[in-house]
């Protein structure tokens, strides 16, 4: 594999004039199930085994991918790249250069202490069928229960004209678990999801939990009510700070976008938040649903602080990037697979956290709200963020009392992280899935946190 | 770009029906797949890189005592990876439970032609050909406004081509092709940067309008600066394609499946022949639509598609179907489900979803506003709760309207509520219809909205 690879990249500097190229390779692997109340509607596995090229001429990028490792096929591929990207670099103002990286060989290899592939379809069948009964055994009102699994396994290899050569075994798990529960016209929704690089072992913790936790959540939101819309005090569970964190910051974070105008392009090194706000992306947490040793250019991950006591102090790279803003390269380029380019993404991002107790968080606020778990999130380049919310709750006297329903926060960034008035001792990471284009598994968390004023979108 | 034949990517459906029935399957359906797109993409003003994908692969679903086993390959060439894959979806089967209400594959049905889904010019485009339509959108985007920045865009072509066979003798092959061009801008004034205003053109022919998407995508970037908040209250909206799109996909669809139906979790349950809209409303789930974007002439089973009445005047009339569903009820499939290629079974879908337009101008609707908002995009519509249909948004970019005419830009603007109220709110419709991915529809003006600004 990895002379074909290397075939390929040489092809493309010396017969095409590419100034660089890059070959990734993957032999994947995957396991899924879909089960609706106990029903399994089908037990699934796939194989997918593909190469992309991504040849640097005269300033632009070309890409091929295709689902073959043939080296005819790759052959036709890397000339369709070169010629397509001197095509493109036609109308070029500002050609593309890349920041230097470590030139690697490294062989990456996972040890799991229950490898997904040795565990039976049938065993895996049975544990989701634990996780369903904990829901629909839970209360007479759960209508419904879907549960999602996937398992991912192989090798990926990566390949460059400047001589990286890694080659990493890839391990994903992932569940996904949602109920819904009805009762005199009032329909509710709940989620819960599992995912991690460490093992099928994730699973080792007692399947009626979760499925307790998704149900019961269910049951309780039927008796929520709407919140009012308007400002707001809050205190946000970790949870709900992961997915703040996440679409508030990280998305803006990412070089590309602030470069495309985002409201960090002209904030590095200046004071956006309070002193107690603290952020890192960090790929290098053991077992995380978003971490790994390279990215998808070959440069190795590591644990990029972001903002430190308020002042914005870094951003998230790819090698593109990095070289336009005299940076390091951070690692964080990564393609969902191999019909894809590698773009800018989060890995495990969080706010650290400082010296609270949840009482103290709530003990001030007379009237408010307590989010703690969250249903997507979306952010924008104008530093407008919004977090839904599926599980929140009122806050009067400092107590945390009725639950309320299908609210959603939303702020400006650039205002919002200068309200974060205290922060929790406390601390969760939390497996997600994010979207730009493309679907990358990532963690995101922190610690309880108060904030003096967001917007809570609330029908009352 | 050379294509698997029609013969080729039936035969290889057909053998592997006929090999799974032979390794023991009691039924067998598969699905071959094949998409090849070439796109040349904008980043930050300028064209700066291509790509093109060649991607095909095979799906097989088997049931051996009524349980279900599914199997999926990228690598067709050669009988080995065919058969391995063949048993992988029994092995599958075999270790999965069975279910009882499995009533088996589809039948053969007869299909209709899907009308203007497939140029062949689009097998012959060249990336040289998508860089000139890019360049030209972005000409067009900067000679309009220097405050405004290009960030992202692009412009592509792609072939799409799938062949199925089941035991039950269903046998089809379709193919067609899509090209698109877009650009999402932002404007910039001293520090203020406006939400990201996206605009695009996508057909089956051969045949975009990248001037028009330049033009379009500034215009609507420079109005969005010089934002005013607005206070909390109960108001119009006007609602356009794309926030219409974002807020059904997320809401009203999951209602009209029917296997949520069947699992009670649609609020539209037991509500057929009930008014559930206001009745101005009216929704096709159309799948034979000439040149629609969803348009084929099966679906992800092989049962035809066809034109399925949802709402009709306000009035609930159907839900979506796939085979499954349709059989638990002893109905027939409405031709919905949907796959995502070769890679998964099939689930429910809607096709092309058109809401009908009215006989107002987009000006004429503008003009019944005294005071209102007008929506283009939503943030966060896929928090929206699926089952209750309620959703808490943000409003981005959003228009106030003053006596039919739009006032200024808002700013973080929050809009609360319940799709089933909305639809029921819905007080006039325009006829400037327009598709964005699956929805058809035009401009609709939707009174009682709650609106939470500063």
């Amino acid at each position: 594999m990895e002379d074909i690879l290397a075939k390929i990249n040489s092809v493309a500097v010396q017969k095409f004039g590419a100034e660089y190229s890059e070959t990734r390779a993957q032999k994947l692997y995957k396991t899924m199930l879909t089960l609706k109340e106990g029903r399994v509607e089908a037990a699934k596995q796939g194989i997918e085994n593909g190469v992309a090229v991504r040849v640097l001429v005269k300033g632009a990028w070309g890409f091929a991918s295709v689902g073959s490792i043939d080296a005819n096929v790759l052959m036709t591929a890397v000339s369709s790249a070169c010629k397509m990207a001197k095509n493109a670099s036609s109308r070029l103002k500002t050609p593309i250069k890349l920041a230097e990286t470590k030139i690697v060989e490294d062989r990456v290899q996972m040890k799991p202490k229950k490898k997904p592939s040795t565990i039976l379809m049938e065993d895996k069948i049975n544990t989701a069928l634990e996780i369903n009964k904990a829901v629909l055994g839970y209360d007479k009102r759960v209508k419904g229960c879907t549960i999602d699994y996937l398992d991912l396994t192989g090798t990926s290899y990566f390949s460059s004209s400047e001589g990286i050569l890694i080659e990493q075994d890839k391990l994903y798990v992932w569940s996904r678990i949602t109920s819904t529960a009805a009762s005199k016209g009032v329909f509710t929704f709940s989620r819960e999801e599992i995912g991690s690089t460490a093992g099928y072992e994730v699973f080792d913790t007692a399947p009626e939990a979760i499925g307790e936790k998704v149900a019961k959540r269910a049951i309780k939101q039927l008796g929520a009510k709407s919140p009012k819309g308007g400002r707001s005090q809050v205190v946000l569970g970790p949870n709900v700070v992961g997915v703040f964190v996440h679409e508030a910051f990280g998305h803006l974070a990412e070089a590309d976008l602030a470069l495309a105008g985002g409201i960090l392009q002209n904030n590095f090194g200046k004071k956006i938040g309070s002193d107690l706000v603290t952020f890192y992306d960090d790929g290098t947490v053991d077992g995380a649903f978003g971490s790994f040793k390279y990215d998808d250019e070959g440069v190795p991950t590591q644990k990029t602080l972001l903002i430190k006591d308020g002042v914005v102090t870094g951003l998230m790279h790819n090698r593109e990037t990095a070289q336009k803003f005299n940076a390091e390269p951070t690692g964080n380029a990564r393609a969902e697979n191999f019909r894809v380019e590698p773009i800018i993404r989060m890995r495990n991002t969080y706010m650290a956290p400082r010296d609270h107790s949840l009482e103290e968080l709530t003990e001030g606020i007379s009237s408010g709200y307590y989010f703690k778990s969250f249903r997507g999130g979306q952010a924008n380049l104008d530093g407008t963020f919004q977090v839904g919310i599926q599980e929140g709750y009122e806050i009067v006297n400092g107590e945390i009392g009725a639950p309320v329903r299908n609210a959603s926060i939303s702020g400006s960034t650039l205002e919002t992280l200068f309200k974060v008035d205290a922060v929790g001792k406390d601390f969760e990471l939390w497996p997600g899935r994010c979207g730009k284009g493309q679907t990358a598994f990532i963690c995101d968390g922190g610690p309880h946190i108060r904030v003096k004023e967001v917007i809570v979108g609330g029908s009352a | 770009m050379a294509v698997l034949e029609e013969d080729q990517m039936l035969s290889l459906a057909e053998n592997a029906v006929k090999e799974a029935l032979k390794k023991g399957a009691a039924e067998a359906e598969a699905y071959v797949y094949e998409g090849q797109a070439t796109n040349v993409g904008i980043e930050r003003g300028q064209i700066t890189k291509t790509n093109t994908i060649i991607d095909r692969g095979l799906g097989v679903r088997v049931i051996v005592d009524k349980a279900v086993g599914f199997a999926y390959t990228n690598i067709i060439e050669g009988q080995k990876a065919i058969e391995d894959t063949i048993t992988g979806a029994l092995s599958a089967a075999r270790a999965s439970k069975p279910d009882q209400d499995w009533n088996g594959l589809p039948e053969k049905r007869p299909y209709v032609t899907a009308e203007k889904t497939y140029d062949p010019r689009i097998l012959e485009f060249r990336s040289e050909g998508l860089v000139d339509i890019a360049s030209s959108m972005l000409d067009a985007a900067v000679s309009v406004n220097k405050r405004v920045f290009p960030i992202e865009g692009g412009a592509g072509a792609a072939y799409l081509a799938s062949s199925i066979a089941n035991s039950n003798g269903v046998i089809g092959f379709d193919r067609g092709t899509i090209m698109e061009c877009s650009l999402a801008a932002v404007a910039k004034e001293g520090n203020m940067v406006t939400p990201v205003c996206f605009e695009f053109n996508a057909g089956r022919a051969c045949d975009v309008n990248p001037v028009w998407v330049g033009k379009e995508a500034v215009r609507l970037a420079v109005s969005a600066l010089k934002t005013k908040r607005i206070k909390t209250i109960t108001t119009n909206l006007i609602l356009t394609q794309f926030a219409l799109q974002e807020l059904l996909h997320f809401t009203l669809m999951n209602a009209v499946k029917a296997d949520n139906v069947q699992r009670n979790q649609s609020p539209l349950q037991g509500k057929l022949d009930e008014k559930i809209a206001s009745e101005n409303i009216t929704i096709y789930d159309d799948g034979l639509m000439a040149s629609g974007l969803r348009t084929w002439a099966f679906d992800g089973e092989g049962t035809p598609h066809q034109k399925t009445t949802l709402i009709e005047k306000g009035i609930l009339r159907n839900f979506l179907y796939d085979n499954y569903a349709a059989k638990k009820e002893e109905k027939e499939s409405t031709g919905n489900a949907s796959r995502a290629g070769y890679l998964s079974t099939p689930s429910i879908e809607a096709t092309n979803c058109h809401i009908m337009p009215g006989n107002k101008t987009s000006d004429q609707l503008m003009n019944e506003v005294d005071d209102g908002l007008i929506i283009y995009y939503l943030q966060g519509a896929h928090s929206s709760n699926p089952v209750s249909g309620e959703f808490s948004v943000v409003a981005t970019p959003a228009w106030k309207i003053r006596n039919g005419k739009i006032a200024h830009a808002t700013r973080g603007v929050m809009l609360a509520g319940n799709i089933f109220e909305v639809l029921k709110n819905v007080s006039a419709i325009a006829d400037n219809e327009r598709q964005i991915g699956p929805l058809v529809a035009p401009w609709i003006l939707v009174e009682n909205v709650r609106v939470i600004g500063k």
